[in-house]
């Protein structure tokens, strides 16, 4: 099965996308990271994230570009998080597949999807705060538009999580689990 | 407790004083209301700029102290928020941290809340009951 989780920043989307693996069930749990630790800020949104995951049974791999040479046969489920991340990365690091991108990544979507039961993908909604950004972020937008709409045409389920409220636009809601209302470090 | 939320200029105060049957005069902003009114309001719009004013007056430390007193204090608000985060992550830091702790707050309130609902172009959906 493959689900989409997307929702803006700080919307709560990766703690719903940690509790749909767990209501997936299959085991091992294998969690792809994509934030590229450049500064100390990106460091604590990772320790953040590792806090959270922390019990509930992950090996991580860690993926900054090149997604396609990742292997994750074996795996019963496999969350990647977050496709924004690395869609600018591809774009924008030494090496990465710049105007490629979108193929790229699709290329390894659909090799990963292949070899794992279920996979979750977590991305962002980037596109609706009205401001006009300059020509290379546009590119990037546009680049991340296409491949989130690819992946809710492929996906079996669609959540968009709005301030930990999942709002189902594609799929069962039976699979969307009601996230407890355990308190979260605000 | 209850979370209104949507973008900007979708009519959320006015959708909101209209189900949950409050005068406009009954609301509270929290652009410019004294801090301590957010235990006594019926219902409070501006709730980001509210969270914003904590974070520039140095309390972001203590917004979830204030939540917990929120709890006790004025179970029965209505919480009218902007939604943020559906952007480019903004190159100042400060801008950042609060669209990052607007979001984390409201995750809480609506966790906590009986109702959530989300208003575009005036027209709300409830998406959260119970």
């Amino acid at each position: 099965m493959l689900v989409l989780i997307t929702g803006g920043s700080g919307s709560g989307k990766s703690e719903y996308a940690e509790q749909t693996v767990l209501q997936l069930g299959a085991t091992p749990r294998l969690y792809i990271a994509t934030m590229y630790p450049f500064d100390g800020e990106c460091h604590l949104r990772i320790f953040r994230h590792r806090k959270m995951r922390a019990q509930k049974g992950f090996e991580t791999l860690e993926c900054y570009t090149g997604l396609k040479h990742a292997d994750v046969t074996g795996y019963g489920t496999v969350l990647l998080e977050c496709m924004s991340n690395l869609t600018a990365n591809e774009l924008y690091q030494e090496g990465g597949a710049k105007k490629q991108c979108v193929e790229e990544i699709l290329e390894g979507i659909y090799k990963i999807k292949n070899q794992c039961e279920h996979l979750v993908i977590v991305t962002n909604e980037i596109f609706s705060d009205g401001m006009e950004y300059d020509r290379e972020t546009r590119q990037y937008q546009r680049y991340l538009a296409m491949i989130n709409q690819k992946l809710a045409s492929m996906a079996d389920a669609v959540v968009e999580v709005v301030y930990s409220v999942p709002l189902v636009h594609k799929g069962e809601t039976d699979i969307s689990p009601v996230i407890k209302r355990e308190s979260e470090g605000v | 407790m209850i979370l209104v939320t949507g973008g900007c200029f979708q009519g959320k105060t006015r959708y909101a004083c209209e189900t949950f049957g409050i005068g406009e005069n009954e609301a509270i902003d929290g652009r410019i209301c004294p801090l301590e009114e957010l235990y006594r309001a019926k219902l409070l719009y501006h709730f980001h700029e509210y969270i914003r004013r904590m974070m520039k007056g140095g309390q972001d430390l203590s917004i979830e102290n204030s939540m917990e007193r929120l709890k006790q204090e004025n179970p029965g608000i209505i919480l009218v928020t902007n939604e943020l985060g559906y952007g480019i992550v903004p190159v100042d830091r400060f801008d950042r941290e609060y669209r990052e702790k607007t979001g984390r707050v409201c995750c809480r309130i609506a966790k906590e809340a009986s109702q959530v609902h989300r208003v575009v172009c005036g027209i709300g959906t409830v998406i959260k009951d119970g």
